[in-house]
């Protein structure tokens, strides 16, 4: 086999469980929509498929846009995954940056190359705080990261709504303020006329290369994944086992709160004061899971994802409900998780298959 | 005085479904499962479960609620016909263990006269419920057995997942609680429009007969109190002893600390963590309806992290009942203090936005996992998948 | 059993294996490390069903699906890794698995009066009430075998029972094994040690790679022809070790105590180690070497007593000081500790050192050079793996896997070298390569500390032996001069020597 041969089939075989778990999805996701509405299912999933494109520019516009924040998410579960820890928190750290972002775009007064750099930034930073501290409860008292991140998601949306309401709130509409033009980050409606789209899915690419680069090209990723794959080995290595956790949770934290500030600078784009947690951060464990914990899978996922997502929109004509999506992405999830096993059963019916045609085809022969 | 008896009265309410979603959570930990999906199991058994509710309240009986009825009485009878299949097997007693394995044909009678039992107790139950109409209290049982079935059913998903198919606990159980919460808006929206569901009944027993009387005692147990807060005492009772004198507990307890030794000694891991799992999602679905049930007049799609409170609950008890109770009415103190603080003069006078005062459970859970997560006494083999090719 | 053959994925444990044993004997299966005997036995226990072959007993075929069937049948095993609930107590891991009940309820009673008839008959003694994370090992054991004589077993299953004895317990063990063959209960010993096997067994049969060599009566054969067998080739027993005159004192520990578990585990431990001199550290496990080296090499935190290397103070540094200081360490749990599985070999043969400027330049991780120092090492120290440098560890054989960690922790310059149970597990072949190895940083003027469960490497390798009991030292010995069971009373605490320094 050639070599480009060989990297393809490679690549397949390390790609076949996310195929097959999407496959899963959209199946349990088509019976759905047969047993519901058998007329328009086909339509339907043809609409889902198509995603964003459904609407021409506009619509992968926004598609890129809502993309942004979830491949972010996604990194940032991910980020943790590869070090062993489980970041569900990544909706609260989003939401935190999303906040100081906003109040930094409402309040703060800059030259427009600048405001939107700054409010980025230090939202950026806030959800890298609100990461930090599940990160220090682990490390020094060995909390365990799932509860504590999700302790965090409730303490942050409820800390949101009173924030807003006491700092930058809109009394008409009972939500945040519109942010100054100059805060707002830079769009793309030259290349995506009339959509939301903004330079935040490239800022997304970016930092994707860049952490795939600090998870296997550095000294810090080699000792982030050691931690990941073994605290007793790496501990014995000599490594900082405690400082290894902080700062993976902390940077997870920041590459989520980034999330916030790439979805929240944009004028108009406010947060309401009814309780929520962003499912953003949701998204972004499955991101993460679909894209096997890399973060480059974590891109294409992430952009696999919002464009399913777009589809969910569009299907709305058809009288379908948005939740389909996320019934269609939990099912994902689902396969996912139990991939392993399912190949197992999967090559054991093919291998049954196969045999009872090759039975069937020597009968005919005879 | 009086504002300290609603206090407690209140407590009552969030520490019933602490308790008894933990003690699911219990089982599934023991047997060395973990469950993060209760809080979708919640969800899931508290949408069929209300729904069901909603339908009881409505006399004569739409065929949708009859089907749910039907559904109860078949469950329960069976649950009857097993046990009585037990007690009939007892008075066989000589060498319990053999004596199915060689006496067939004895085992085929009692299995036909169990299913025999079983299935005229169905239809006398269905027949007797569909024609009247039922008590309040009633309702709610059978909303929590509903919602238990539900909640045991798809609690199945996550134990085939994470136990036959060794999957990732953690992801197979986030895939359960994405699910629930989009499965019940897309079907309630889609079968009536919106996706509350209300019901209208009081579910809340002012007083209870004669008990309410008795001086201090009566005001703190038996005043203005739900079914539910002494189904969950029961409960409590019933888990403690299963876990701790029964057969069944102390196989439990063996596969969630070295499964590998219990495997040696002939137990069936596989069987039992499955069976474990379920019963958790049992718990957790009726601990879904009691929460909406008993905290609002309507089903809206969520259970405010009670899921999640209840695992804290759990580490916070250290994996044991007698704390595990005392953990719930920690918290259920502290979500009582969130939603009544106005009439609390004391707190009222410091004027803390009232956003504080919903934060404060989850901060209360984290401090305390802070000081109590060091010397956890967790089940050793929890949540490693048992893979029988390992030495 | 006739026929039996095994497979695991790949790996072809059993091969057309053909056993037959009278009652009353004492069978003894002889083989290396991954021979195949624990397999075969775990079939006969109904922990797996093999691909081919059958079971008969007094001449009936019969199925062994799962423990349960092997117990009805009478057989019961003592497992090598005891199968024990830390948490419970002794009496109910006994009854696990076959429990009284009434009414739902667990019943104590009868099982309490037949355990402690059992207690008595074969001076099995051990305290129903207590927990088996408090108990010793030889304890532990004990309750192993109560287990099968609780369930009536008549067929004896031990598997490298002896592991974890003292010599003196040894011999109990094997007392109790002879009265129980005479009762007529059948004994199936696995076991690599050919003493124990002269001593005790009436038939052995040996395993290599799989397959059935031969079978012999013990009386008839002597342990070099057992040894060769097992192997395939000739064995030597004895170690070639020159006399070298140690140089100073580099490694000192001085009146280093740890306390768990409520109590001192260390007490008060001193010693040195010099230039060209190998420390054997001799002792039953669970007497505190473990804790010790945790807390020598940084495991664990020493908060009593001090420990210089090279002169300088190392009590309260960080593992990654101590190794910049000049220690090497080949930890006890090499899956646990020395090595991170899921890695490849290159990365794992630079997991201390990743940070240096060899290694890295600007924070980034420089391939080329790591690459060269994992080909250097597999030439040098003859690691080998499927995949070279690429390998990941997981995949490669114990043995494999520990030459790795031997390559890279004598290769990083170092002074003082912590070898903890260095061939455990290893079959001849390893063992013998690692022990020339060691002798060979000897020459080369390193210190070495050796903690070994294997009295004879302690005796081949070591200088000087420290014996530790209970936590303390309780005698240093010369191995020139001192008998094995001497030794083995020192290790039991029956006898102690004068504390030196």
């Amino acid at each position: 086999m050639t070599k480009m041969k060989k990297m393809m089939k490679k690549f397949f075989i390390t790609l076949k469980p996310s195929l097959i778990a999407i496959g899963f999805g959209l199946l349990i996701g088509l019976i759905v929509m047969l047993i519901f509405n058998p007329g328009d299912a086909f339509p339907a999933l043809f609409t889902l498929l198509i995603g964003g494109f459904n609407g021409g520019l506009i619509g992968i516009g926004n598609m890129l846009y809502q993309a942004a924040p979830i491949i972010l998410t996604g990194l940032a579960v991910a980020f943790a995954f590869k070090t062993g820890l489980f970041n569900i928190g990544a909706s609260g750290q989003m939401m935190i940056g999303a906040y100081v972002a906003i109040y930094i775009g409402v309040k703060w007064e800059l030259p427009g190359g600048i405001h939107w750099i700054v409010a980025m930034l230090i939202g950026t930073l806030a959800g890298g705080l609100w990461g930090l501290i599940p990160g220090l409860l682990k490390a020094i008292s060995n909390v365990n990261e799932v509860i504590s991140s999700i302790m965090m998601n409730y303490i942050a949306g409820h800390l949101l709504i009173f924030l807003i309401r006491t700092t930058i709130f809109n009394g008409s509409y009972s939500r945040s303020m519109n942010i100054l033009p100059t805060a707002q980050l830079p769009m793309l409606t030259s290349i995506f006329p009339g959509s939301s789209a903004n330079i935040g899915i490239l800022i997304a690419i970016a930092v994707a290369i860049i952490i795939h680069i600090v998870i296997h090209k550095t000294t810090l990723g080699f000792q982030l994944r050691a931690s990941g794959f073994s605290m007793d080995g790496s501990k014995y290595a000599g490594m900082n086992t405690k400082a290894n956790i902080i700062t993976a949770m902390s940077i997870s934290g920041l590459l989520a709160g980034l999330a916030g500030a790439l979805a929240y600078l944009v004028v108009g784009k406010t947060i309401g004061t009814a309780f929520e947690i962003f499912p953003q951060g949701f998204d972004g464990i499955s991101v993460a899971l679909l894209g096997l914990g890399e973060p480059m899978g974590a891109l294409f996922a992430g952009l696999f994802l919002s464009n399913l997502r777009m589809g969910g929109f569009y299907m709305q004509t058809y009288g379908f409900v948005p939740q389909i999506i996320d019934m269609i992405i939990s099912v994902i999830i689902y396969v996912t998780a139990i991939s392993i096993a399912l190949q197992a059963a999967l090559k054991v019916y093919g291998d049954r298959l196969r045999a009872w045609f090759k039975n069937r085809k020597l009968k005919e022969e005879v | 005085m009086d504002i300290l008896y609603q206090l407690v009265q209140n407590t009552y309410v969030s520490m019933t479904v602490l308790l008894i979603v933990a003690l699911g959570g219990l089982l599934a930990e023991r047997s060395g499962v973990t469950n993060i999906a209760l809080e979708g199991i919640m969800i899931m058994g508290a949408f069929i479960g209300v729904w069901s509710i909603q339908g009881l309240e409505v006399y004569p009986y739409s065929g949708l609620t009859k089907f749910v009825i039907f559904v109860v009485s078949v469950s329960f009878s069976v649950v009857m016909s097993w046990g009585l299949s037990l007690f009939i097997k007892r008075l066989f007693k000589k060498d319990t263990y053999t004596l199915f394995k060689k006496n067939f044909s004895q085992k085929k009678v009692i299995f036909a006269i169990c299913a025999l039992a079983a299935f005229m107790l169905a239809i006398l139950f269905f027949v007797w419920l569909v024609n009247t109409q039922i008590h309040v209290q009633f309702i709610l049982v059978m909303g929590m057995m509903i919602g238990g079935l539900v909640g045991g059913l798809y609690a199945m998903i996550h134990a085939h997942a994470s136990i036959y198919m060794k999957a990732n606990q953690i992801i197979s159980a986030t895939a359960l609680n994405l699910f629930a919460p989009a499965f019940a808006i897309f079907t309630a929206r889609f079968l009536q429009g919106g996706q509350q569901i209300p019901f209208s009944s009081s579910f809340l027993i002012q007083e209870v007969p004669v008990l309410s009387q008795i001086p201090i005692i009566g005001q703190l147990f038996f005043t203005r109190v739900y079914l539910s807060f002494f189904i969950g005492l029961a409960l409590l009772l019933i888990i403690s002893i299963i876990i701790f004198k029964t057969k069944f507990g102390i196989r439990l307890r063996a596969c969630g600390e070295n499964p590998h030794a219990a495997d040696s000694l002939g137990i069936n891991i596989y069987k039992l963590r499955f069976v474990a799992v379920t019963l958790s999602g049992v718990f957790a679905g009726m601990g879904g309806v009691i929460f909406v049930v008993t905290t609002s007049t309507e089903f809206n799609v969520t259970v405010a992290g009670f899921g999640f409170l209840a695992i804290a609950v759990l580490i916070f008890g250290n994996w044991r009942p007698s704390r595990i109770i005392l953990a719930a009415i920690f918290f259920g103190f502290m979500r009582t203090i969130a939603s009544s603080y106005s009439i609390i003069p004391f707190l009222n006078d410091f004027g803390l936005p009232r956003e504080f005062y919903n934060m404060i459970p989850y901060i209360a859970t984290l401090v305390i996992l802070a000081f109590f997560s060091k010397n956890s006494r967790a089940p050793k083999a929890l949540g490693q998948i048992y893979d029988q090719g390992k030495r | 059993m006739k026929h039996i053959t095994k497979v695991f994925g790949t790996l072809v444990a059993n091969d057309d294996v053909s056993i037959a044993i009278k009652p009353g004997e004492i069978y003894a299966l002889l083989g290396e490390n991954g021979a195949g005997k624990s397999t075969l036995m775990s079939i006969l226990f109904g922990l797996y069903k093999p691909e081919k072959g059958e079971i008969f007993i007094d001449g009936k075929s019969v199925e062994i699906n799962n423990p349960n069937d092997a117990n009805k049948i009478g057989i019961g095993m003592v497992h090598q890794h005891f199968k024990l609930v830390d948490t419970f107590t002794v009496l109910e891991n006994i009854i696990l698995g076959v429990e009284d009940v009434k009414h739902g309820i667990l019943q104590y009673d009868n099982a309490v009066s037949k355990i402690k008839n059992l207690i008595e008959t074969y001076q099995l003694n051990v305290d129903l009430d207590a927990y088996i994370k408090d108990i010793t090992v030889g304890q532990q054991q004990r309750v192993e075998i109560l287990k099968m004589l609780y369930r009536d077993s008549d067929i004896l299953i031990f598997d490298e029972p002896t592991a974890v004895l003292t010599p003196q317990e040894i011999q109990e063990l094997i007392n109790i094994i002879k009265g129980f063959a005479k009762e007529g209960k059948t004994i199936i010993l696995i076991t690599h040690k050919l003493n124990e096997i002269k001593a005790v067994a009436d038939t052995c049969m040996v395993l290599r790679r799989g397959k059935a060599i031969g079978t012999v009566k013990v009386s008839d054969v002597s342990v070099e022809k057992m040894a060769e067998m097992m192997v395939g080739r000739e064995v030597l027993f004895t170690i070639e070790k020159e006399d070298i005159t140690p140089g100073e004192n580099i490694f000192k520990v001085e009146n280093v105590s740890i306390e768990g578990r409520g109590k001192k585990v260390v007490k008060d431990v001193s010693f040195n180690v010099s230039k060209g001199e190998i420390v054997g550290i001799a002792g039953i496990d669970g007497n505190g070497q473990t804790e010790l080296i945790h807390a020598l090499t940084g495991l664990i935190p020493l908060h009593h007593g001090t420990v210089t290397l090279n002169g300088y103070d190392i009590s309260r540094s960080n593992i990654r000081q101590k190794y910049e200081k000049g220690m090497s360490h080949i930890p006890e749990d090499r899956q646990k500790h020395g090595v991170i599985m899921d890695f490849d070999l290159q990365s794992n043969l630079i997991l201390q050192n990743f940070y240096q400027p060899k290694y890295q330049k600007n924070k980034f991780l420089r391939f080329d050079a790591i690459l060269d120092n994992a080909n250097t090492l597999i030439e040098q120290f003859d690691i080998r793996s499927e995949g070279g440098a690429k390998t990941i560890l997981r995949s490669m054989s114990g043995g494999n896997q520990q030459k790795a960690i031997l390559g890279r922790e004598m290769a990083r310059e170092h002074d003082f070298l912590i070898a903890v149970q260095p061939t455990r597990g290893l079959d001849v072949g390893a063992i013998e390569y690692i022990h020339s190895q060691l002798l060979a940083e000897r020459k080369r003027g390193k210190a070495i500390l050796l903690v070994s469960l294997e009295i004879e490497e302690v005796m081949n390798l070591s200088d000087r032996i420290l014996v530790m009991y209970e936590g303390e030292i309780v005698g240093e010995l010369n191995p020139k001069e001192v008998s094995i069971n001497d030794l083995g009373l020192y290790m039991s605490g029956a006898k102690r020597g004068v504390s030196h320094d």
